[in-house]
């Protein structure tokens, strides 16, 4: 059995993670601008290619950057395994990831085949590397739980979606393929929201739940068969939109149901928490399990207007992942610097409470419930994209701030050196 | 009667509960907390001492492994020990939000902590203690907390 996981100086350095969170923000702030700067009616059109640009500063650059940043994190504790080179890994992979996007925004805002390509190159290579490294240590987990299953499982959806992502990145570039575009794309994005991002979400609910909030366990059913019915669910989803696309509204509902019943049992599961603390992370969970319900019966809904509230079903789902992420980073940054710190030896650290305003969260939780709920006006009224853009970017500034607090102060310490708190050895 | 997994599963969940009641009531009244603090508190390093006196060193015994992973879990219990008498602290000075940002540090260390014991530790005990299971975990009932 591996053990290294349970070494503290084999846990992955701070920075490893870290690096993810810090910059996940300012694309979310950058998402925010091109919102602001867009129209209601060009962003009512999945295929627009603003919507394009936004949606993938907002995925690749927010979503996906959190994912991995936690999964470099939560492997080794969940599971014992050391990522092989985390370190360089990330630094390396971070770095690609950081250039593509870009590349990939300005070669799709510009329609620059030179910036694509590149752009291509980059994020095929980043998410490569990185993917690849945390596949080889879930290859040595030896004692799989239902949050390892569920991260491999995700990390399969990741691989094809990762894929896909090149090849449509392609069809702006050689415009021969560009006809497999709308299938593709389809795909693309089913199986990277409710594949890769919603399954990594439920797996690591069954731990984080009970864990943080000493909410009741999930039952057996719940960890052992979910996932798998799911994926059931998006393979029968896959087959039904390629060869007999009538049926696809089957498998819709099959994947809909779950997730609907996952956010219930959320909502549930944090009403019969025990710690009665209820704080913006709390919030947020409850959020997350509220538009994951709205987003679900829309997406049935939509299916039947001819895709008209397409925006909708995206404005409810982003809002979804962006919530379960957005509390992460809330519990997960502080705690990280409070562990290294006290692991170097120091004693004399703020608490977790002390490292992150919480007047500063709640505003920012806010802030970003009005932009989600302008982002669905603007649908009737097309001024309110402004409003909710606005507010979206005020909230993504503060979400910054409170990424960077805390860190300050972890820079701060090890620079400044405080001395080891010897009250323990006090005779009074 | 349970194997040494489960007996000391069981324990964390036990302390989780106490940890949640011991907020519930400092939410209440930091001053009417001392009570459950102290519950918490001595079960924990009850459940502490039942691995570092009993559990480790049987452990160790077995596989020869003095450095390993118990090495690392005494550490941790010496980072939450320090929580804990911290927050014990907070309470005699009726400073809430004090003992409420070391309650939540030491929530998730504990997690982590409590995580890597059972999806790890606890197993490897069992395989290498099975055939003296119901013998370890009578020691660790019968154990006087020092």
């Amino acid at each position: 059995m591996e053990l290294n996981g349970l070494s503290i100086d084999q846990a992955p350095p701070i920075s490893a993670p870290v690096r993810f969170y810090l910059t996940a923000p300012l694309f979310a702030i950058l998402a925010g601008f091109f919102m602001f700067f867009s129209d209601a009616s060009t962003l009512s059109s999945r295929y627009s290619l603003d919507t394009i640009v936004i949606t993938h500063t907002l995925t690749i650059g927010f979503l996906s950057f959190i994912m991995l940043g936690s999964l470099t994190q939560m492997l080794p504790v969940l599971a014992g395994v050391v990522i092989p080179k985390v370190d360089k890994v990330s630094k390396i992979a971070h770095i690609l990831l950081v250039a593509g996007l870009i590349s990939m925004i300005y070669g799709l805002h510009s329609q620059n085949t030179d910036a694509n390509t590149l752009a291509m190159l980059l994020l095929g290579v980043g998410f490569s590397m990185i993917i690849s490294v945390i596949v080889m240590a879930v290859i040595r987990v030896k004692n799989f739980n239902a949050t390892v299953k569920a991260m491999s499982v995700s990390l399969f959806f990741a691989i094809f979606t990762i894929l896909m992502g090149i090849f449509l990145l392609y069809t702006y570039i050689d415009d021969d393929i560009a006809q497999y575009r709308y299938i593709i794309s389809n795909i693309h994005s089913v199986w990277g929201i409710f594949g890769f991002a919603g399954i990594l979400i439920i797996g690591v609910t069954f731990q984080v739940l009970p864990m943080f909030y000493v909410a009741p366990k999930f039952k057996q059913f719940c960890k052992k068969k979910v996932v798998w019915l799911i994926s059931f669910g998006l393979f029968l989803w896959l087959f039904t939109t390629i060869f007999y696309e009538p049926l696809s509204i089957v498998a819709k509902g099959w994947v809909s149901l779950f997730f609907w019943a996952f956010a219930t049992t959320v909502w549930i599961k944090l009403t019969r928490r025990k710690r009665p603390i209820s704080d913006v992370t709390v919030w947020y969970w409850r959020s997350a399990s509220v538009l994951l319900t709205i987003g679900s019966f829309v997406w049935i809904f939509d299916e039947y207007f001819s895709h008209e509230y397409v925006v909708m079903v995206s404005v409810m789902f982003g809002g979804f992942i962006l919530s379960i992420m957005t509390g992460m980073l809330y519990k997960i940054v502080p705690f990280l610097v409070w562990f290294h710190l006290n692991a170097m030896g120091y004693m004399t650290i703020p608490t977790m409470n002390e490292m992150i305003d919480k007047r500063l969260s709640k505003i920012q939780f806010f802030l970003f419930m009005i932009s989600l709920v302008g982002f669905v006006l603007a649908f009737y009224i097309p001024i309110s994209l402004q409003v909710a853009s606005l507010s979206f970017i005020i909230s993504m500034m503060i979400l910054q701030y409170n990424v960077i607090a805390p860190m300050l102060i972890y820079i701060k310490i090890k620079k400044t050196k405080p001395d080891f708190d010897m009250s323990a050895f006090a005779t009074t | 009667m349970s194997t040494i997994k489960e007996y000391l599963t069981a324990d964390h969940a036990r302390c989780d509960d106490l940890f949640a009641s011991m907020e519930d009531s400092a939410s209440r009244s930091i001053k009417d907390a001392k009570a459950s603090y102290d519950i918490f508190a001595s079960s924990s390093e009850r459940h502490f001492q039942m691995e570092e006196k009993v559990m480790f060193l049987e452990f160790e015994a077995k596989t020869g492994m003095t450095q390993g992973p118990t090495a690392m879990m005494r550490q941790e219990h010496t980072q939450m020990r320090s929580l804990v008498s911290q927050m014990g602290e907070a309470i005699a000075d009726e400073n809430k939000d004090r003992f409420f940002g070391l309650s939540e540090t030491l929530m998730i260390l504990m997690q982590q902590h409590n995580m890597k014991e059972e999806q790890m530790l606890y197993t490897m005990a069992q395989q290498h203690l099975n055939a003296d299971s119901d013998r370890v975990v009578e020691m660790m009932e019968s154990m006087i907390v020092e």
